[in-house]
């Protein structure tokens, strides 16, 4: 850098210089884990490339993963709504889409800069904080040996949670063997239960697992349901947990709408203690090929998906596993 | 007084699918003033609040058979509800539409003010409330030294509306080097957005070549030092109420400062069709009220 012209001569280089691409699709990713007004994230780097971390303490954390290439491991805190609204700036159509993210700043701010030509761009800079520390309390563990995870349309199950919020009462949970089913209820000034039944709404309640060997991995329609296999009688459940209302509502409330239209599976896990984990995939971008339909299996490169993950405590209470 | 004139087709045409919805995305009620030789749509004149709206026309891209007289120089004014009116002029086209097949001859709309006595709301202005119009239309004529090219109208009204959430009031600078930049600054974020080499109307300089490696800010910074540039603070909600005139189609709009930072102006230009030569029969500004730097 010339040493006259030059006005700003960096002290060191930045520690995190990325590109971002589809700046809509990751306005529509972080939106989904916007619930109230003012929420304080960490942003991260780690092997899943940036992690944004939100949470309301003691109740709710939510995660979104976009894979990014990245150079350098910063950490630091910033308003999630600030940030959201500021990248939403970036998106606007008919502008170029490439974001350029520095940080830090002489100031320690997040750096923001899209050029559209030599003649025009865009930029911003926001005030970051020393992170909070993230509690570990979200550490999802297995219930016991058997994976209890279910995976329900994000049409379907947005439309429930909706619904739910009639009763004005906290939300049950339950995994049933006999048939296999899920069923959400609430019981309040008035109850609603809903079924989502594998062999009855194949199209809704897509996977059903409670077989230790069957894999993780929701997007996979071919999974069959083994829930029938070595249990003794109809009554007893899975699992049956509650959960307060608006955060369980939190994790579908903002479910961008091209999660919706491309028809995609949100996937239930019920760990240790009853702790829920809710996990949604959201497109970052548009297929450069388009394809005729995108169903849940996705075929998309993995740049192109942003991965959500919310965890949900479940109320302190009596945790009885039978009859309701 | 008297007023009666007859709308040309064109003039049916521009009032009816461009001005009249953008007019009334800027305020519902204004005032409408002839003179001998122009229609004058008007919003905010009389008072100090907020975006002040002059939509000037000559009489022929309007009327035909103009005939106007008034104990004050020929002059009427008087406020109208612009929805009304637009929705009058609808009904008027829906309903000929319809009759078509009867009727022949052309559509003749004739726009006449008759008195209503005893209807306050209907009044027309007083000679001393038309002498304070003219005086404050006078006033609004006064061009700034500067002017710039908006870059694409579509897109900054994409972006403002985006900006709305960031924050309330933005600085906007114009240099005379063709450099038009929006910037929000608050405590936690600073937003912009800049555009440069944008077509220049009025006082123009050269810029210095070692800016162009300078950031945005910088390199605005350097501009008003060297008085090259002006920078106002003007709210962002009447930035992007002033775009929706983009309704009204225009062919393009220049942005300046008046003089001493007094306000920020907007002009709309159209073409006269076909070409792409200034109508000058209309005229079409908004001048915006300058915040006080430290209400951020």
């Amino acid at each position: 850098m010339s040493s006259s012209a030059a006005v700003e001569t960096e002290a060191e280089a930045p520690d995190l210089v990325c590109e971002l691409d589809s700046v809509q699709g990751i306005v529509d990713a972080l939106t989904s884990v916007r619930w109230k007004r003012h929420q304080d994230a960490v942003v991260e780097l780690s092997e899943h490339g940036i992690v944004i971390i939100v949470e309301e303490t003691g109740c709710l954390q939510a995660k979104v993963y976009l894979q990014r290439e990245a150079h350098g491991r910063p950490r630091f805190g910033a308003s999630l709504g600030l940030f959201v609204d500021c990248l939403n700036t970036f998106s606007v159509p008919g502008r170029s889409n490439i974001l350029e993210l520095q940080y830090p700043g002489p100031d320690m701010q997040l750096l923001l800069r899209s050029v559209d030509s030599p003649d025009a761009c865009i930029y911003a800079e926001i005030r970051t904080r020393i992170p909070e520390t993230i509690s570990w309390d979200y550490n999802f563990e297995p219930a016991g040996s058997t994976p209890l995870s279910f995976t329900v349309k994000s049409a379907a199950l947005k439309e429930a949670i909706d619904d739910l919020e009639w009763p004005g009462s906290s939300i049950q949970i339950k995994l049933q063997p006999t048939p296999p089913s899920v069923i959400f209820k609430g019981e309040g000034h008035g109850d609603l239960q809903i079924d989502f039944n594998y062999y009855a709404n194949t199209d809704l309640l897509i996977a059903f697992s409670c077989d230790r060997q069957i894999s993780h991995r929701f997007i996979n329609f071919h999974l069959a349901c083994h829930a029938t296999t070595t249990l003794p009688s109809a009554s007893t459940d899975f699992a049956n947990h509650r959960y307060k209302y608006k955060f369980l509502r939190a994790t579908t409330s903002n479910i961008p709408s091209s999660v919706i239209r491309d028809n995609r599976g949100s996937k239930l896990t019920i760990g240790r203690g009853g702790m829920l984990k809710v996990q949604h995939l959201v497109s970052v971008a548009k297929p450069s090929i388009p394809h005729p339909h995108v169903d849940s299996a996705g075929y998309q490169q993995p740049s192109r998906i942003a991965y959500i993950e919310f965890f949900v405590k479940p109320e302190v209470e009596d945790e009885s596993v039978n009859d309701s | 007084m008297k007023f009666k004139a007859f709308l040309t087709d064109n003039g049916i045409n521009l009032l009816e699918k461009r001005i009249l919805p953008a007019l009334d995305k800027m305020g519902k009620i204004c005032h409408l003033y002839f003179t001998r030789d122009h229609a004058f749509f008007l919003h905010n004149l009389l008072n100090s609040d907020g975006v002040q709206s002059i939509a000037q026309f000559k009489k022929e891209s309007l009327f035909t058979d103009y005939r106007i007289s008034s104990q004050n120089d020929d002059k009427i004014a008087f406020s109208i509800d612009l929805s009304l009116l637009h929705r009058a002029l609808r009904s008027i086209l829906a309903i000929y539409a319809e009759s078509r097949d009867f009727n022949s001859n052309g559509l003749q709309i004739k726009v006449q003010i008759r008195r209503r006595p005893g209807r306050a709301d209907l009044e027309p202005l007083s000679r001393a409330d038309v002498q304070e119009l003219q005086l404050a239309l006078e006033v609004s004529q006064e061009m700034p030294a500067t002017l710039v090219k908006a870059p694409d109208l579509n897109l900054l009204q994409n972006f403002v509306d985006r900006m709305k959430h960031v924050g309330d009031v933005m600085g906007v600078t114009v240099s005379k080097y063709g450099d038009l930049h929006l910037q929000i600054s608050t405590t936690l974020i600073t937003l912009g957005a800049e555009f440069r080499k944008l077509m220049v109307l009025g006082e123009r300089a050269n810029g210095v070549d070692g800016d162009g490696n300078l950031s945005a800010q910088t390199r605005i910074e350097r501009a008003v030092q060297r008085q090259d540039a002006m920078t106002v603070q003007a709210s962002v909600k009447h930035f992007f109420k002033c775009l929706q005139y983009s309704s009204a189609k225009p062919d393009c709009a220049f942005y300046g400062i008046a003089p001493q930072g007094a306000c920020l102006i907007v002009i709309f230009q159209f073409f006269i069709p076909g070409t792409r030569q200034t109508d000058k029969s209309i005229s079409l500004h908004c001048r915006l009220p300058v915040l006080d730097p430290g209400s951020n």
